[in-house]
């Protein structure tokens, strides 16, 4: 059963949210604040975390900011309506997703399998590209001979890139094919991203050798 | 102002004065006969004869034999005197005119740029008449004035902030009946009323959320803080996910394949998703939406979007209205399927675009809105 730790200080929101969850058929665990979600997280892992933006002591984002220096784990934000602000700084703090309260439990339940499905591009299992080594079965990349460790969504985007090199991608179909997005998909999802894999992946995130910049179109794997 | 009238005129009349009692009483030194006649009470006439006769005699060009200027001469002298009179008359007039009229232009020009939108300007009061109190009054009026309207616009933003505050407040019960909506519904075991109070429920917390989140973005559009993400967007694919989206499938769309344009794809959705819905809960079948891109009025290219119905059209007096929040055409519909402010909300996303949405009706009946977008 897939766990969600869900962090939201409102508790109707927080037990309604929980109620609907449950019924969706995951395991959910709460907490109330940013500092109880962080301690929460030391033990038994949650597959997925939902964190809400706006929590009293410690916000969201710096929630965000802290899991990502020592877990991969999926982290969906709840914002605000429009909130831009959080939105980008949710994206900028290391999230994979987000959803706009009030949220509708499909939609929710849509994005939590999105963030968690592994997913199965062709290829050999076992590619070398310059320094980087990506294994496919064991859902393993490493470059210089050196693990990296990216979150699920980094890697989906990675894989998804890599299965078909030098092809480029538009934001649009990366938003489809690693996140389910619909046609309105945020394009900043994949900005950030690509960010946040250049930063763990290539040996100068400004010059990237892996990840390309199509300007005007998207993203490409290569050439290396 | 009255003062300094009263003041112009004593110095005009003394200044104009001094040479006329200097020539008066040179004309007495030259005629003592005159001046013993002038103290004789009688007619004028007999004073003017008089002094005809007195002339003495000789000719009037000829000898002076006591010295003095003949008739022609005197008249000369008395008109040059009078003419060096009037330009100094005219000249005390204009100077006092010009000390007059330079604070009121003044004045003039104060009130011209407030009425401009300044609410700054000030005079500087100079002495202590009436056209210094003037200046007084202006000024207290213009702090006033702008004391009044920085207390407006105070209140104005506090009922603004109040708006979005409450929607805000809303959303965090709203997340929490939304999320448990659909247990309610999906109920086997609640039937009867129990089954029907639960659907209306759920059917009104759908449209409490429509509307909460329609509040909001307004009231980003209010406070100025709604933003563009614009992005290469295919108009035709854009379109047709719209219409798919909310299962419109009797909408028509004529849209050349291929038309790219920098857009908010979210708020250009959300304006053609409420122009069409607008035209399918007011207008009738069929609808249609025709998008194409060409010079606009200023020359400059821009997008334009029509959605065209086939109902009895817009009532002449709501063409006007219907971007306006919460306006209802047909009063008698107390409540329809949307927030109410689906077409404002369509219409701040065509001005953050820079663009414009027309409300109108079609020569061929119907109501037609069209959206125009600049795309440079």
């Amino acid at each position: 059963m897939t766990t969600v730790l869900l962090v939201e200080d409102d508790p109707a929101a927080r037990e309604g949210l929980e109620l609907a969850l449950r019924r969706l058929g995951y395991g959910v665990r709460s907490a109330v604040t940013g500092e109880a979600a962080l301690d929460g997280l030391g033990g038994a892992a949650a597959d997925v975390v939902v964190l809400d933006v706006m929590l009293p002591g410690l916000d969201g984002l710096e929630v965000c900011r802290r899991l990502r220096r020592r877990s991969e784990v999926p982290v969906i934000m709840l914002t605000a309506r429009g909130g831009d602000l959080d939105i980008v700084g949710g994206l900028e703090a290391g999230a994979d997703d987000y959803v706009v309260k009030p949220v509708e439990p499909r939609v929710l339940d849509a994005r939590i399998r999105a963030v968690l499905r592994r997913i199965d591009r062709p290829g050999s299992p076992v590619e070398t590209h310059g320094e980087l080594v990506i294994d496919r079965a064991s859902l393993i990349v490493r470059r210089a001979g050196r693990e990296v460790s990216l979150t699920p969504t980094e890697l989906r985007l990675l894989l998804v890139l890599s299965g078909s090199p030098r092809q480029v991608f538009s934001r649009e179909q990366l938003l489809g094919l690693v996140w389910e997005h619909d046609y309105l998909g945020d394009s900043r999802l994949v900005d950030a991203c690509v960010q946040r894999l250049r930063a763990k992946i290539e040996a100068d995130p400004a010059g990237p050798r892996y990840v390309q910049t199509v300007r005007g179109f998207g993203y490409r794997f290569g050439p290396v | 102002m009255r003062t300094r009238l009263i003041v112009a005129f004593i110095v005009v009349v003394m200044v104009a004065a001094i040479p006329e009692a200097w020539l008066i009483s040179l004309i007495f030194r030259w005629y003592p006969s005159l001046a013993k006649l002038a103290a004789i009470p009688g007619p004028i006439d007999s004073l003017l004869v008089e002094h005809r006769l007195a002339l003495p005699p000789g000719g009037s060009s000829g000898a002076r034999p006591f010295g003095r200027p003949d008739s022609v001469a005197i008249v000369v002298f008395f008109l040059v005197v009078v003419g060096l009179l009037l330009m100094v008359i005219t000249g005390l007039a204009f100077a006092a005119t010009r000390r007059v009229l330079s604070p009121v232009g003044r004045l003039a020009q104060a009130a011209q740029a407030m009425s401009g939108g300044d609410l700054t300007v000030r005079l500087e009061p100079r002495g202590r008449d009436e056209l210094a109190r003037l200046v007084a009054t202006f000024n207290t009026m213009a702090a006033a004035l702008a004391g009044k309207i920085a207390q407006l616009e105070r209140m104005e933003a506090r009922a603004r902030q109040f708006a979005g505050d409450v929607s805000h407040e809303l959303r965090t019960p709203l997340t929490a009946m939304t999320a448990v909506a659909d247990i309610l519904h999906d109920q086997p075991a609640i039937t009867g009323e129990a089954a029907a109070a639960a659907r209306l429920v759920s059917q009104e917390i759908r449209h409490m959320n429509r509307l909460v989140n329609d509040l909001i973005e307004i009231s980003r559009f209010d406070a100025g803080t709604a933003q563009l993400v614009c992005q290469d967007t295919d108009i035709a694919v854009c379109v047709a996910a719209c219409l798919r989206a909310r299962n419109w499938a009797g909408v028509d769309s004529e849209v050349p394949p291929g038309l790219s344009v920098r857009l908010d794809r979210r708020r250009f959705d959300v304006i053609v998703a409420n122009l069409v819905g607008n035209a399918v809960r007011h207008g009738e079948a069929p609808v249609t939406v025709r998008a194409s891109a060409g010079p606009g009025a200023d020359g400059r290219t821009e997008l334009t979007v029509q959605v065209r119905d086939h109902g009895p059209g817009l009532p002449p007096d709501a063409v006007a209205h219907v971007f306006e929040r919460f306006y209802k055409a047909d009063t008698a519909r107390a409540r329809s399927q949307g927030s109410g402010l689906g077409l404002a909300i369509a219409w701040e996303n065509a001005r953050l675009h820079g663009g414009s949405i027309d409300a109108g009706n079609h020569p061929g009946g119907g109501a037609i809105f069209t959206l125009r977008l600049p795309t440079g």
